[in-house]
């Protein structure tokens, strides 16, 4: 095998053997000169060759890894019997040992500084670290086994062919049932908006095989057109994942108390590089004070103010809370959305849970992630480019 | 082309959500280039109406994307935009394209002083006013010729002539098919910005007026 090894006492055969495979990869071959050995007596000249490495890429290293069952097997035999050994090592029940406590295990017996957490020792199933790959898909006399081999993604057409196939039985079954008369008009299942379809990775993943986008936009597409179809089974469930029902992670701020029995809540908000924190007072006549100082004199612009406005104009309750808040960092429009951000958490805890539900999809809870775009070299500012001259 | 930042600097983690170095992608949705939000985050709604209408009064389709909407994540609102009643979108876009250099608040000011009359009454005063000549013309007979000479006018005469004037060119300089009242209007609208036919022959008597000037020491009166 043309090995990349650096150098190697040869034997003059093997050196005629290597000569025909290297026409791939030529590397330059030198020669040293047989060394002669110290030792008295015959002596066995020994060709030492010292290749060296040349400008064109290694192509042994271009082909992927290919991973056989028996070695992973012997993996994950090996990460089972290391897996007792470490739960006998931290004291703990190796029936019980769950991958949370491998990994603190392993983040207790090798800390490392690394600031990547990708590059601290891990150890995972073997599951998760070789990627999927398929065996070999043609048996001894080179004839492969799936008919559909030949298309290159055949995991994917037999899919896209069975659930077509799905698609027609259905629509049979319906043309029976209508000619019967016994065809009612079934309501679409409601699960449909607790679970999204596979993304186009989770996919690949399922398939072990690589798909292009068109790919899995006709394969959406069909999986709508069975559902439409009417049959939600178990077939269609394996392709759905939950999504998170309620997007309302929102935590609701405790009402405090202050020395005069006043309720308040307190919360806070942040906007480019502005910080701002409100303190939201149950019953109040509608004065804002930002930094003790007025908000008609603190926000001289119009827009600014319209911001301060916009939660409590939304919910109705213009005249009926008195804020008082703290900002600092940002600009003038910065330090306007850090506050209305601010107020507007600090006024979910005197509302109720359906007018918490509409301000967030006003977008009064989200806090605004964008920032300033950096400057890129070669271009004059974030995205105009240089002026472009001809000559 | 520099890798897009993955995490979020300002520490809200429920943003954002990392997924920025693995693209999600659905069909129906088109990633515009280099936005801050992943793209499963949807626009916010903004109208105060359409949150409080009564679940009984929904049709279907806006029950299932009341539902839907639920379990989307939701863009922050724009810093421009609120439910106030006196905003309207398409103003708010003028005036973003009116902007310069990011100069809001110039081109906010602009905006609020760019003023459109709407009071009829208004209008018809000022056009009729816009009409009246300051000086007429008097023919006098002097050595057997008639001199158009200049001569000061009552503010009867002045009104009249303004309204003579209107009428005449409404009745006679406009297509067959137009009606009175459309011609009339048109003319208003135009005398109240000093354009149009009537104010240009005020203006006509103004220059022969001016140009009649030696003449003027023949009025007697």
């Amino acid at each position: 095998m043309a090995a990349s090894c650096v150098s190697c006492g040869a034997v003059v055969s093997q050196r005629l053997l290597l000569r025909p495979r290297v026409s791939l990869a030529p590397r330059q071959v030198l020669w040293r000169a047989a060394e002669l050995q110290s030792v008295p007596g015959p002596q066995i000249l020994r060709l030492k060759h010292v290749t060296v490495v040349t400008t064109k890429k290694n192509v042994k290293a271009l082909r992927r890894e290919t991973y056989t069952v028996d070695f992973i097997k012997k993996q994950i035999e090996e990460f089972n019997i290391g897996k007792r050994h470490l739960a006998n090592m931290m004291g703990e029940d190796p029936e019980t040992f769950t991958q949370e406590d491998i990994d603190r295990a392993i983040a207790y017996l090798f800390p490392s500084g690394l600031f990547e957490k990708r590059a601290r020792p891990v150890m995972k199933h073997p599951e998760q670290i070789f990627p999927k790959q398929k065996a070999t898909q043609w048996g001894e006399d080179g004839r492969p086994f799936h008919y559909l081999f030949y298309t290159g993604k055949q995991s994917y057409y037999s899919l896209m062919h069975d659930t077509y196939g799905k698609i027609l039985d259905i629509e049979k079954h319906k043309n029976q049932l209508q000619a019967k008369g016994l065809f009612s008009e079934k309501d679409k299942t409601t699960d449909l908006i607790g679970s999204r379809w596979l993304i186009k990775e989770e996919l690949e993943e399922m398939l072990v095989e690589k798909l292009s986008d068109q790919d899995y936009a006709q394969f959406v597409r069909l999986m709508e057109r069975l559902l439409q179809g009417g049959a939600a089974g178990e077939f269609v469930q394996s392709f759905r994942r939950s999504v998170t029902v309620q997007s309302e992670k929102q935590p609701i701020e405790p009402v405090q108390h202050d020395a005069q029995g006043m309720a308040f809540s307190t919360s806070e908000g942040r906007r480019k590089s502005a910080k701002a924190e409100a303190v939201v007072y149950e019953h109040g006549n509608g004065r804002i004070k930002i930094n003790g100082i007025d908000y008609l004199l603190y926000f001289p612009v119009l827009q600014d103010r319209e911001q301060l406005m916009f939660p409590f104009h939304f919910l109705d309750r213009l005249g009926k809370h008195d804020v008082t808040c703290t900002v600092s960092g940002g600009g003038r429009s910065a330090q306007a959305g850090a506050i209305r951000l601010a107020m507007a958490r600090a006024l979910c805890s005197f509302v109720t849970e359906e007018e918490v539900e509409w301000m967030r999809q006003a977008g009064l809870l989200t806090s605004d992630p964008r920032v300033r775009e950096r400057k890129k070299p070669g271009q004059e500012g974030a995205r105009r480019k240089f002026t472009w001259k001809k000559r | 082309m520099a890798a897009p930042l993955v995490k979020a600097v300002l520490g809200s983690s429920d943003l954002t959500l990392s997924v920025r170095s693995a693209v999600l992608r659905f069909p129906g949705f088109t990633q515009v280039r280099w936005s801050r939000y992943s793209p499963e985050f949807r626009d916010p709604q903004i109208d105060k109406d359409y949150h409080r209408k009564p679940w009984a009064e929904l049709t279907e389709e806006e029950k299932f994307e009341r539902e839907l909407r639920k379990t989307q994540p939701i863009k922050a609102a724009r810093s421009a935009n609120t439910s106030s009643v006196f905003e309207d979108p398409v103003i708010s876009k003028f005036t973003n394209m009116m902007m310069k250099g990011g100069n809001k608040v110039l081109a906010r000011s602009l905006m609020t002083q760019a003023t459109i009359e709407r009071n009829p009454y208004t209008i018809f005063h000022q056009a009729l006013k816009n009409c009246e000549p300051v000086i007429g013309l008097a023919p006098i007979l002097k050595g057997g010729r008639f001199y158009q000479v200049p001569v000061p006018l009552s503010d009867r005469r002045r009104r009249f002539l303004a309204m003579k004037w209107m009428i005449t060119e409404c009745r006679e300089k406009k297509h067959r098919r137009t009606l009175m009242p459309e011609k009339l209007s048109q003319e208003l609208l135009q005398a109240f910005h000093n354009q149009g036919p009537v104010v240009k022959r005020k203006h006509d008597m103004h220059k022969m007026a001016e140009a009649n000037r030696a003449l003027a020491h023949y009025r007697w009166w």
